[in-house]
């Protein structure tokens, strides 16, 4: 324990900057089980996304993933790389469901900075927005999406100062 | 036999409207844990509560599984006969919400617009609320839902 180094994860404020692009790891097939699972579970009750047969006789080849699983999954790879840093999740806008995803295909991500800035009221973390876009294994991009974050400073002093000179 | 219901058709919205939905749900660790590792959520403050004990206390849900929760618990009334899900917008998280929280989905029929024969656009506000009545989400969606077979 005592030789142990902290493989430290995440990001923090200082570490983005405006256009930076952000090539999130692992990736995911999203199954069967997963879109069933998840909409079971919230609830979600359009057989899309866990009857295949009814979601064949309204032309789709399988089950639709449920919408709201590719938001999810699309913001957890982009999690280390954006948020894990630390501070409060705030919102998001400008949601775009482009094309369905189907069970079997496979979801990768990308994010790119699209404004930092300094909070009045909050002394030890800056709001970032980032457009994150999430991509089938075609390339084809099926969602994009705008979040906004609070996001921990590394040195909150050195911030803070450089905003007042 | 229909599979779904036939009283949520793009021409049983009515502008306007505002529903409360019936059911409720208390969020639990299958909700917040299950979901946040499902989709790869790696920060620690939704599933480490020994990380969190000096700052939230207890395990923050995360934000996505408290969206997803509430655009579920309307979507037998608002989504069931969907064809697509198009968007969102105006998404806004207002409250923390904790393992053991009751949240309850309210929804106004914002607008709708005829697309083609077999569809129409409806655009709905959503929002969440705990077991205080305090809200915990609000946000946009826009959906493509059947219209009703003549």
């Amino acid at each position: 324990m005592e030789r142990a180094v902290l493989a430290s994860k995440g990001n923090p404020y200082e570490a983005f900057s405006e256009g930076q692009v952000f090539e999130h790891h692992w990736g995911r097939t999203l199954t069967d089980g997963d879109s069933t699972w998840f909409s079971t579970q919230t609830l979600s009750f359009n057989p899309l996304y866990f009857n295949e047969p009814y979601a064949q006789s309204l032309g789709h080849p399988k089950m639709v993933v449920n919408p709201m699983l590719v938001f999810n999954t699309a913001f957890g790879l982009s999690v280390e790389d954006l948020s894990e840093g630390g501070g409060l999740f705030l919102g998001v806008d400008d949601c775009e469901f482009l094309i369905p995803m189907h069970v079997g295909d496979t979801l990768t991500a990308r994010s790119t900075v699209a404004s930092k800035r300094i909070s009045k009221s909050n002394k030890t973390a800056g709001i970032v927005t980032w457009i994150t876009e999430g991509f089938n294994q075609r390339g084809e991009k099926t969602i994009e999406f705008k979040r906004t974050n609070f996001v921990r400073f590394k040195d909150p002093e050195a911030v803070l100062a450089g905003l007042e000179s | 036999m229909s599979l779904t219901g036939n009283n949520n058709y793009f021409e049983d919205f009515k502008v306007g409207h505002v529903i409360e939905h019936a059911r409720g749900k208390t969020m639990c660790e299958n909700d917040n844990v299950g979901i946040t590792m499902q989709v790869l959520n790696t920060a620690d403050a939704h599933y480490n509560e020994d990380r969190v004990k000096d700052t939230f206390g207890k395990r923050l849900q995360f934000g996505g599984v408290t969206i997803s929760m509430i655009i579920g618990m309307s979507m037998q009334d608002t989504g069931e006969n969907a064809l697509r899900e198009l968007g969102l917008d105006k998404i806004r998280l207002k409250t923390s919400v904790f393992h053991g929280d009751t949240l309850y989905a309210y929804t106004e029929i914002l607008d709708k617009t005829v697309v083609d024969q077999d569809s129409g656009e409806v655009r709905f506000k959503h929002w969440g609320v705990n077991q205080d009545k305090k809200i915990v989400f609000e946000g946009e969606r826009r959906t493509l839902i059947k219209r009703k077979p003549v």
